[in-house]
């Protein structure tokens, strides 16, 4: 009888570092392991404890998921020593994920903050594969400051794609930026896409997706284009230990992705 | 497993006790301290070990006949059986734990102050979810059926059965009815929210100060949680035991501080007042969306467990209060 709390074993096998307090772990699960994108793990340190991440690979890529961490809890910041070959448990994947159905022929605006580039990499990814199917993809992106941009790299690369519109921001500037300065907001204008005919894709921490829903709202899109990644202490990722419950949802499994719409009239979702 | 009693209490507690011979059974009048869940999850128990060689075995439980299970339990227990049996996934252990239990429910021959099942439109004895039934009458117990599990039981041991007579099963019915009729005087007085109402009354109750000035008084001992029959809280933890890596279940109550907290250090239920009513929501407003009933059996026992004497029926009826103040 299949034990749903047993973690199947993964290795690092490689590290990168993306920011001063953000890497990104590739993991090489030892048995068949595979997730829709926008749904989510729950990674487990051996014998110390377990959070939840959302992985920011290609879904399509099924031998190792990338994983990008950001150091700020006690399983993260040990995580973060975690070298070459260490082994770690996987569980999930968990809930519902993008809807990449809904998004067949439209506009896909994607907005991200921080980190929360990290799940929409691999929505990304998974929409680059079959970019035929879309119509475009318009990317804004805001960090803290230009060395919490994550993915450095790998963002003028995606901007190359045809189709693929990108604009970045960063909160405040040092000497070297060139670029936007401002809240992720500020650079939700005049968007290359057609409103009416476009659905949005919000990822970053709870007060930058509560300004950037609002802005989206603003700008005409509907309360059901506007999709947003919720995150709580999910624990089990099964509906059942109770955590990670807004009004009659529960992220873990009615989630992580939701749309505005189902949301907007539950209390306190921002916090 | 019989139930005893405890002779020094104001009123008569009963807990359950595995059988023994030296221990006389007792038929309890109303329900035991412990709530059902008890058996079924464990406050701090292992439930899988991980990158061991050996496919995870779940250990296979011993039959268990529970003995003095209440209409309130039987109730209250189907938020449990909801968590853990259905949803994405099957709890696996829990549910070989049930298929190994049998319930020997009996009507409630009395009721303790904080009883309210009778609110929630549950009634003292039971007409669901039993395996077998007992209604004490004069010259003995009527025993009622509920299940292929509870006529097995019957069938082996016909020697202490007989047919029931039409005048005993008239019998019981006087009794479940003098019963009730004396809960209703009970209940009646206390003006108590009712089961229709009371998804509305905690959604429209969301900003209202019932539930700062409730928790004024509460010590966060999370007991109200843990001897709840619905609470299912849990939390998953990892340990290391002799070189064993252990994923351990513990229960979890969502009065504590660190309940939602996330890495990082935000916490959506920072303030006391907003974990109580967390609670409410989940019990009056989740649970009627998703089970379609409330999460309360009104069994009372989170109201004598509370040492800041909090009372789940005065705190509905404080919302019901101040929204018809409105």
């Amino acid at each position: 009888m299949k034990n749903i709390y047993r973690p199947i074993e993964g290795t690092i096998e490689d590290v990168i570092v993306e920011t001063p307090t953000i890497k990104t772990f590739v993991i090489r699960p030892k048995e068949d392991f595979s997730f829709r994108t926008g749904q989510f793990i729950e990674l487990t340190l051996p014998g110390i404890g377990e959070a939840p991440f959302t992985p920011s690979s290609d879904p399509n890529i099924k031998e190792k998921i990338d994983v990008t961490i950001m150091n700020v809890g006690h399983v993260t910041s040990l995580l973060h020593t975690a070298s070459k070959n260490t082994a770690v448990g996987i569980r999930g994947p968990y809930g519902r994920g993008y809807p990449l159905e809904k998004f067949l022929g439209k506009d896909i605006v994607i907005v991200g903050g921080g980190v929360g580039l990290a799940p929409l990499r691999s929505l990304l990814l998974a929409l680059f594969a079959e970019i035929d199917k879309y119509n475009k993809i318009v990317l804004r992106y805001g960090s803290r400051a230009p060395s919490d941009v994550v993915y450095k790299n790998l963002i003028p690369e995606w901007a190359k794609i045809d189709k693929v519109d990108i604009v970045t921001t960063v909160d405040v500037a040092d000497a070297q930026w060139q670029g936007n300065v401002g809240v992720v907001t500020t650079i939700i204008k005049d968007l290359p896409a057609d409103l009416n005919n476009a659905v949005a894709i919000v990822c970053g921490p709870p007060i930058m997706m509560k300004f950037a829903t609002l802005k989206l709202l603003d700008i005409g899109l509907a309360p059901a284009a506007i999709y947003l990644s919720m995150e709580k202490n999910m624990s089990c990722g099964l509906g059942k230990c109770g955590h990670c419950r807004i009004g009659k949802y529960y992220i873990c499994k009615d989630g992580p992705v939701f749309t505005y719409e189902q949301l907007k009239d539950i209390h306190d979702i921002w916090d | 497993m019989p139930v005893v009693k405890d002779t020094d209490a104001k009123e008569l507690d009963y807990y359950y006790q595995p059988l023994r011979d030296e221990m006389p059974i007792v038929y309890n009048a109303y329900r035991s301290v412990e709530p059902l869940k008890s058996f079924f999850t464990y406050t701090n128990e292992k439930v899988a070990d991980y990158f061991t060689q050996e496919k995870n075995i779940t250990d296979i439980p011993d039959k268990t006949i529970l003995f003095g299970v209440k209409s309130c339990d039987i109730a209250g227990h189907k938020v449990q059986d909801f968590v853990f049996l259905e949803g994405v996934e099957v709890d696996s252990s829990y549910r070989l734990r049930r298929q190994n239990t049998i319930f020997i429910s009996g009507d409630c021959t009395d009721f303790k102050e904080v009883c309210h099942c009778l609110a929630w439109e549950i009634m003292p004895y039971p007409t669901w979810g039993f395996d077998l039934n007992f209604s004490p009458l004069s010259d003995g117990y009527l025993v009622e059926v509920g299940s292929g599990k509870g006529q097995e039981l019957i069938d082996n041991c016909q020697e202490f059965f007989v047919l029931a007579k039409e005048t005993q099963s008239a019998a019981r019915k006087v009794k479940r009815d003098n019963l009730v009729d004396r809960l209703k005087r009970h209940l009646l007085p206390q003006n108590l929210v009712t089961k229709d109402s009371v998804q509305k009354l905690v959604k429209d109750g969301y900003n209202l100060d019932t539930w700062k000035e409730f928790m004024l008084t509460c010590v966060e001992c999370g007991g109200c949680n843990f001897i709840c029959d619905t609470c299912h809280c849990f939390l998953l933890a990892d340990k290391k035991e002799e070189h064993q890596n252990q994923k351990v279940r513990v229960w979890d109550a969502c009065l504590y501080a660190n309940y939602a907290r996330v890495a990082g250090g935000a916490n959506p239920l920072k303030m006391r007042a907003q974990r109580l009513r967390f609670r409410y929501t989940k019990k009056f407003d989740f649970f009627v969306d998703n089970l379609g009933m409330p999460a309360c059996c009104g069994c009372g026992r989170c109201i004598e467990v509370c040492p800041g004497k909090i009372d789940i029926r005065e705190v509905l009826k404080d919302l019901a209060k101040r929204l018809n103040n409105k």
